[in-house]
């Protein structure tokens, strides 16, 4: 489903992101670990398109999207859910939810918040409060259904369980699970790796820009190397 | 938390409604205006409305480029694009109509928005200020430079008044009514397009970064925009026009997008009423400070200031916070309800 080869992403001088290969098969979670400033987000702002790529090529299904917008590949079915959440803080807790949805019908998006609210319960109880009003970790919950909102086929989750409670964390892992079993791809970053490979099939750990190791989760788990992370 | 959700107005729940509270009651208000000359034939009384409605379409202009966080000093630009339009074609080509010339004080400055939004719109912060107050000394010059065609320094005058279904609209009050009328057009046009994107400007305007990762192209809403807030400001220019008869270049004085941007801002941005509240009162305010003599321009800025210092949110945002104090401390207001009957009705776990 989602492609890189030799990825590079250079803010000025600085190269975040060195020579990335990665795949993300259909209904797969696959996760990047790796200390503050390994280009991590790095990695997930390129696949998204918030940052522009020095070389390489990023395929989603089997399209090149190196070169589009960043709306126009959220258009081809990746949802994106930023770091520290970023929910609008003015707008209500279905505004925000729905802000995801702009493009689809009325019908069609009271049918996809329907089955948001299946999967967070809190979403129709809180729907009409400022998004702003929420704990951190409701916020975090509304930043994940914003971009589910849009039915996308790929997921990118960046850093979801930042400075949540251990509660919330549980929450959002059952809502990735849930996404694996309904086919959608997450590629996902974090630094709380022990949660985060709970949930994961695929881990890549990444260090200065470049992944140094990767395996199935299992592997990553024992690996000496994401010891440092654990 | 609480302190970023209390910057600007919240957007409830999404509702089907075309148009929400405070666009009904502008539209009224604003529609008011047609009673007016049934109500009084005081020339004072008609002069004012006609000018606190002509500054208050030109400052829709502002308006909606502020729902995208945009600070826009085109709006005199556009103005003079669509006054001049009116003039040509009266003085010219003897149009008359006052619904042809006013689809063409719409039509024309949307059409040369679409082009210079191109070329700008990339912009952000002071740089789009920059470039729009560029944008408006530009057409400034232009239409001292045009002279075959604007009249140059001398601009274009002798207009004839306009007419609607062959009566001349030709009077004080005749000429308030076409004012209101297009006034009316501005507003209606502003208060629907407004509402029916009213999620993607929020969006745009909070984060237009995320936005866009969210789908929106952002760059297409704000081109929209700068063309319909073009397009209000010519109708602005076309009621300009049509009361002083004149088209001058002096009438859309590139400092005059101030005033336009203050109205907004002191009226309040958060809301459409906004505009025409801003108006209301900064009009009124100086004709009345203009008694003062020398003192005028002082009294008026010490308005503005005080007036941005005791309502952040402008005349609109404070009479919103005291109606939302009043509703609070009334022993009647109902408590807010949780929608769990909602909840429950749909069977979603609790």
């Amino acid at each position: 489903m989602l492609s890189i080869r030799d990825l590079h992403v250079s803010y000025g001088g600085t190269r975040a992101v060195e020579g990335i290969d990665l795949d993300v098969g259909a209904g797969e979670t696959v996760l990047l670990i790796g200390a503050n400033g390994a280009g991590k987000s790095s990695l997930i702002n390129a696949v998204i398109g918030l940052v522009r790529t020095a070389r390489g090529r990023v395929t989603f299904d089997g399209r090149d999207i190196a070169g589009l917008p960043s709306d126009a590949r959220a258009r081809c079915g990746i949802g994106y859910s930023p770091e520290g959440r970023r929910v609008f803080p003015s707008m209500s807790v279905k505004d925000n939810v729905l802000s995801g949805a702009v493009r689809l019908t009325p019908r069609e998006q009271a049918r996809r918040w329907d089955g948001l609210v299946d999967t967070f319960p809190f979403l129709a109880e809180r729907q009409a409060q400022a998004a702003g009003e929420l704990s951190g970790g409701q916020q975090q919950l509304v930043a994940i259904a914003r971009a589910m909102s849009g039915g996308p086929k790929l997921l990118l989750l960046d850093e979801p369980f930042l400075g949540l409670a251990p509660v919330w964390i549980r929450q959002i892992s059952a809502a990735v699970q849930r996404m694996r079993d309904e086919g959608i791809a997450v590629l996902m970053t974090e630094q709380m790796a022990r949660p985060a490979l709970r949930i994961a099939q695929v881990g890549h750990v990444m260090r200065s820009g470049q992944i140094r190791r990767s395996g199935r989760t299992e592997e990553i788990k024992g690996a000496a190397l994401a010891e440092e992370y654990l | 938390m609480s302190n970023q959700a209390s910057i600007t107005r919240l957007p409830q729940a999404r509702r089907p409604a075309l148009l929400g509270g405070y666009e009904w009651a502008t539209l009224c208000l604003v529609g008011f205006a047609f009673a007016v000359p049934v109500l009084t034939r005081n020339p004072q009384i008609l002069s004012q409305t006609n000018l606190i409605l002509i500054a208050a379409t030109a400052a829709l202009g502002v308006y909606i480029m502020l729902r995208m966080d945009l600070m826009s000093f085109a709006v005199p630009a556009f103005m003079a694009i669509g006054g001049y339009t009116v003039a040509v074609l009266s003085l010219k080509l003897g149009v008359t109509d006052a619904i042809l010339l006013g689809v063409a004080a719409f039509v024309m400055p949307a059409l040369c928005a679409v082009p210079l939004g191109w070329l700008i719109l990339r912009l952000k912060g002071v740089y789009f200020v920059l470039v729009t107050f560029v944008l408006t000394e530009i057409v400034q010059l232009l239409l001292f430079e045009a002279a075959p065609l604007t009249g140059g320094s001398n601009g274009l005058v002798g207009m004839p008044a306009v007419t609607l279904f062959g009566i001349e609209l030709m009077d004080n009050s005749q000429v308030l009514l076409t004012t209101a009328g297009l006034a009316f057009a501005g507003f209606t046009i502003t208060a629907l397009f407004t509402r029916h994107f009213r999620y993607e400007f929020t969006a745009i305007e909070k984060n237009d970064v995320l936005a866009e990762s969210l789908g929106l192209a952002c760059w297409r809403y704000k081109a929209l925009a700068f063309s319909v807030a073009a397009g209000v400001s010519g109708l602005a220019g076309f009621a300009l026009v049509n009361m002083l008869l004149t088209a001058h270049p002096t009438s859309f004085a590139p400092m005059s997008s101030v005033s336009y941007i203050t109205y907004t801002i002191v009226g309040g941005k958060g809301a459409i009423l906004g505009t025409l509240a801003g108006a209301a009162l900064l009009v009124t305010a100086t004709d009345l400070f203009a008694l003062k003599g020398e003192l005028s321009p002082g009294l008026f800025g010490l308005l503005i200031i005080v007036v941005t210092l005791v309502a952040r949110g402008g005349v609109i945002g404070l009479a919103a916070k005291a109606a939302g104090r009043m509703r609070r401390a009334s022993p009647a207001a109902p408590a807010r309800v949780a929608p769990i009957a909602a909840v429950q009705a749909r069977g979603v776990k609790s």
